[in-house]
């Protein structure tokens, strides 16, 4: 085996760990929702190839407000979808839309695209 | 004195004005030069007093009828009136607790009327006007706010206003006869402003133009793609084209730099979504399928430049480059997502011909007047008239004339309805042959066509449990992918054949181009939107996903008695006379329905209406007497009747002979038998019982012939229950069973055959109350649509007609839809589990064969077009056994 050969193949162990690393186990940023005025937690989602921010930590047991904005004309994430909670929005483009709920028990709950290539996750407290 | 800035809005003191302008009367003081510059530029844009007001400035003193709710009849409302007339400019009061106004005189110039409406309120009353909220676009200027609001304030026949910069909207009080949408909007576009209110069929259309101009644009760049492909794939394969075959090497090289050029734009503009949507992707620690476009042609792209700058560093043979899989993956690509467009644009089929029923405009009376108003305008308590031919607008009650209605949009009832005075009709239905006037009760949002729309469009949005697997597996699909490629490329470099790097960056590049996320990320969705808009087309409203999928496994079907298997309303089923008899058969009916008509029994109506619809006359009834326990008795054209039970008989000791016999067999039967006699001799018997809805049995013989156990469920006794069972072929028979116990018996149902390990998946159907909780412990819980809002409410699915057969329909939509999600399912795994191992080369050892990142690309391309497309197929379906 000549040494290039023995490079490559280091090399696509590497990789395979970055991938593995990166996409599954690294630790993902959460943004808190700020509690407005009303005492509802509000948290402003700019949509474009995916939700920024894509991981919100919430209170249970008061109000949620999440106001999306997409700026992609792109037909894929026309609409969002927060099957948990029944609830869904279609995103015109540039419009902010908000939506609102009360998530009333804690745990993880994921929000996505109608096809599910864009993703987040609303973690509940 | 301190005065404001017209334009900013600052407060400012008018000496120490930058500049001030006078313009129409008026004098206006500016903070800046910006301002006044503003100012200059267009001033009539700044002035106060509004050209919509209306006020009529000859005349000084004005009238208005003010609405208030809660005004009594029997005592005076001195606080009120005193605190209105204490209002400087407030001329005369007068009370008119009839109508529930307030007539006030006043001087326009001196007082306006949210001043009064404040009044009102803080005497405790309500006013009666109606509140609207308005959306304004791009609200930005905090100072602004005030001026909208003074605006509108200032417009004749608002009480109050109230703007909101976070949610960017206008909540307005107002007297709908005195001022309509139209004039609130023109009160926000003198400051500029656009404003939008809300209407029920924007959204689909404007998703629509959306859609269109999506479309465009992905065109626009499949054809720049495509265009560009051509000249790149031809000098690509140099030895297959005849005259550049003949080229020296030399000018081959140099096509092959312009083809570099050429794909540059290709990747920035075709494939901007492709490497924009990854970066993205990337940042969010995620990967999607423009990760694996971005990658795969990034790699192609970077290796084939690298190799014709640097032709020396590679092996022999290795330095050609893969400039048309750049072009052509993408070209294909957008052409894939142009054409998904497409398809999902008529997925949404079934709710814009929902939508279509909707009537554009209402003849609203208001003030004597009639106006032709656009429906979203219609107020609850509006009178609109409505003439033969029309549709009806929102829902309302009749108040005045009579028609019938054709509701077969709705109910699926195909004869026209007959409506008078006091009936409700609903918004989106025809009227047919009279006119009427009815009274709004339900408009925009909850009328029933917009609830169920917007129940549609919550379900075609919901997730079928099985999506929710697709989900779990596509978090990790793009990953692993991505690693199969990188070992795709290893293996082939370390022990693939010669030219190595060549074969390895092609089937790695292959991998990355032929898995296609998203045909199972669009498996599910598509068919769960197609589905239940089918549902809808035939009168099934299905809540959820969940419900959906659930129904198609369904193995026992509960269902309630009342209302569901029968019509839920006593009529008159037989008449009998004695032999011989005093009377006829009419008479005998005339005699009873004289009588019954004043009694109040619930049964006493199914006679009267009997008689009623044999046209006969009834006759003046005298000493009417209920005899509690036993029946009545009264004295009708001088002849004494007497209607009751077997007791009633006894007690008057009168021979029954051969009627006791035939009252027997009928309430066998599970009829309510009642004795007639008339002068003291036995004259007959009338029967009324609930009657079997005509297409009861062969609903149950259709389920029953899917391989579902049938179960009736009911409070009565079994004897009544057993009779109607054995009319429609139910063989089981829960019968006596108290309202709380339904939600018991229908889980015990459930774990029946709990020693087997089957769950048995029950669903009940009912319409009443009672039935709430059975429908909520029930998997699928079923509501009649005719039945209470608080059975729909706890119900999974809802069949708007009141026909069983809705429910044999709903299994059918739900397994048609359910198959269809599995072959998309199916499809799009098994394409990807062949694909990938295709690509990355498996079959190349022993047939030799290897896939062409081109063709990779067409294929996962049209795997999503595909889906949709066989998704679309469900458009198709019909019921085989439909509700009429």
């Amino acid at each position: 085996m000549s040494q290039i050969q023995i490079f490559v193949i280091l090399s696509g162990i590497v990789l395979t760990v970055l991938i593995a690393w990166y996409f599954w186990f690294a630790p993902k940023a959460s943004t808190r929702a700020a509690v407005s005025a009303s005492g509802a937690q509000e948290v402003a989602i700019t949509v474009k190839g995916g939700y920024t921010p894509d991981v919100i930590v919430v209170q249970k047991g008061r109000p949620v407000r999440l106001t999306f904005t997409r700026h992609e004309s792109s037909a894929c994430s026309e609409k969002v979808l927060f099957p948990d909670f029944n609830q869904n929005a279609v995103l015109p483009e540039g419009e902010q839309v908000t939506l609102e709920f009360t998530p009333a028990k804690e745990g993880e709950y994921g929000f996505q695209c109608q096809m599910g290539m864009l993703r987040g996750k609303l973690i509940v407290e | 004195m301190t005065v404001r800035d017209p334009v900013c809005g600052m407060e400012i003191e008018s000496q120490s004005a930058f500049a001030q302008r006078e313009h129409m009367g008026q004098t206006f003081y500016f903070c800046s030069k910006s301002c006044v510059d503003q100012f200059d530029a267009d001033p009539h844009h700044y002035v106060m007093t509004s050209a919509t007001t209306g006020f009529n400035p000859e005349r000084t003193l004005t009238r208005i009828e003010l609405p208030v709710a809660d005004l009594p009849f029997y005592k005076p409302v001195t606080t009120l009136e005193t605190g209105l007339r204490a209002l400087e400019g407030v001329h005369g009061v007068t009370t008119n607790a009839g109508a529930g106004v307030l007539q006030v005189e006043y001087d326009s110039k001196k007082v306006n009327i949210p001043q009064m409406a404040e009044v009102v309120r803080a005497s405790g009353f309500q006013l009666g006007g109606t509140n609207i909220r308005i959306d304004i676009e791009n609200l930005r200027c905090a100072s602004c706010v005030k001026f909208i609001e003074d605006e509108l304030k200032s417009t004749d026949g608002v009480l109050s206003a109230t703007v909101n910069i976070a949610t960017q909207e206008a909540t307005v009080d107002y007297l709908p006869q005195k001022a309509t949408l139209a004039q609130l909007n023109a009160a926000i576009e003198a400051w500029g402003y656009k404003p939008r209110t809300a209407t029920s069929d924007a959204p689909v259309d404007k998703q629509e133009e959306a859609h269109a101009r999506e479309y465009g644009r992905l065109m626009k760049m499949f054809w720049f793609s495509a265009i560009v492909s051509l000249p790149v794939l031809l000098f690509a394969y140099p030895q297959y084209v005849p005259i550049i075959r003949d080229l020296s090497m030399n000018t081959i090289r140099w096509t092959w730099i312009l083809s570099a050029v050429a794909t540059l734009p290709v990747l920035f503009y075709s494939g901007y979504d492709f490497f924009t949507g990854a970066w993205a992707a990337f940042k969010h620690r995620s990967a999607n399928m423009n990760t694996l476009i971005a990658l795969g042609t990034g790699a192609a792209w970077l290796y084939s430049t690298f190799a014709i700058a640097f032709p020396s560093v590679f092996p022999e043979g290795t330095s050609e480059p893969f400039y048309d899989v750049v072009a052509v993956v993408i070209a294909l690509v957008v052409l894939g997502q142009a054409l998904e467009l497409r398809a999902k644009g008529q997925s949404s089929a079934a709710i814009k011909k929902l939508l279509g029923l909707q009537a554009k405009t209402a003849r609203v009376i208001r003030d004597g007047k009639e106006l032709d108003l656009p429906v979203e305008e219609v107020l609850v308590g509006d009178v609109i008239q409505v003439r033969p031919g029309e549709k009806v607008p929102v829902d309302g009650v009749i108040v005045e004339g009579s028609s019938a209605v054709d509701e077969s949009m709705l109910t699926g009832e195909s004869l026209p309805v007959s409506k008078k005075k006091g009936d409700e009709v609903i918004g989106a239905t025809l009227n047919k042959t009279g006119a009427f006037k009815f009274r709004a009760t339900k408009v925009g949002k909850d009328t029933t066509l917009a609830q169920i729309v917007k129940m549609v469009q919550d379900a075609q949005n919901s997730k079928a449990p099985i999506a929710r697997l697709v989900d779990t597996i596509s978090g990790y699909f793009v990953p692993i992918v991505m690693i199969l490629a990188v070992w795709t490329f290893v293996i082939w470099f370390v022990i693939g054949p010669q030219p190595q790097l060549v074969y390895a960056l092609v089937t790695s590049v292959t991998v990355l181009i032929i898995a296609c996320p998203c045909a199972l990320g669009l498996a599910t969705p598509m068919s769960l939107m197609v589905g239940i808009g089918k549902g809808a087309e035939h009168g099934i409203l299905i809540r959820s996903g969940e419900a959906l999928q659930t129904a198609r496994a369904i193995q026992t079907v509960v269902l309630d008695k009342t209302g569901t298997i029968t019509k839920g309303k006593p009529e008159l089923t037989d008449t009998v006379i004695s032999e011989p008899s005093p009377v006829s058969s009419d008479q005998l009916l005339k005699f009873a329905a004289s009588v019954e008509k004043v009694s109040e029994h619930p049964l006493a109506q199914a006679i009267v209406e009997a008689a009623q619809a044999r046209k006969l006359q009834l006759a003046e009834v005298q000493d009417f007497e209920a005899i509690p326990g036993h029946g009545v008795s009264a004295k009708v054209e001088g002849r004494s009747v007497l209607i009751g039970n077997l007791k009633l008989m006894n007690r008057e000791e009168i021979a029954l002979n051969e009627l006791e016999e035939k009252s027997k067999s009928l309430a066998d039967d599970g009829k309510t038998p009642m004795f007639i006699a008339i002068d003291g001799k036995a004259a007959g018997i009338v029967a009324v019982a609930d009657t079997v809805k005509e297409d009861s049995a062969e609903a149950i013989k259709a389920l029953q012939s899917l391989g579902i156990e049938v179960v009736m469920i009911t409070g009565d006794n079994r004897r009544t229950a057993e009779a109607i069972a054995r009319k429609v072929g139910v063989t089981r028979v829960l019968a006596e069973v108290l309202p709380e116990d339904k939600a018991n018996e229908v889980k015990k149902l459930q774990i029946e055959n709990r020693q087997s390990k089957i769950v048995n998946v029950v669903a009940m159907v009912g319409d009443g109350i009672n039935d709430a909780p059975a429908l909520a412990q029930a998997d699928v819980g079923l509501a009649i649509g005719t039945g209470t809002d608080v059975a729909i409410e706890a119900s999974d699915i809802t069949l708007i007609k009141g026909s069983l057969k809705g429910v044999v329909t709903a299994i059918e939509v739900s397994r048609a839809t359910m198959t269809n999600i599995y072959q998309n399912l199916f499809g799009a795994f098994i394409y990807n589990t062949l694909g990938i191992p295709v690509a990355m080369g498996v079959l190349f050892p022993f047939f030799g064969l290897l896939l062409s990142p081109l063709i990779a690309g067409a294929a996962m391309a049209f795997s999503s077009v595909t889906v949709v497309g066989n998704a679309n197929r469900l458009r198709g379906f019909k019921p085989k056994f439909s509700a009429r």
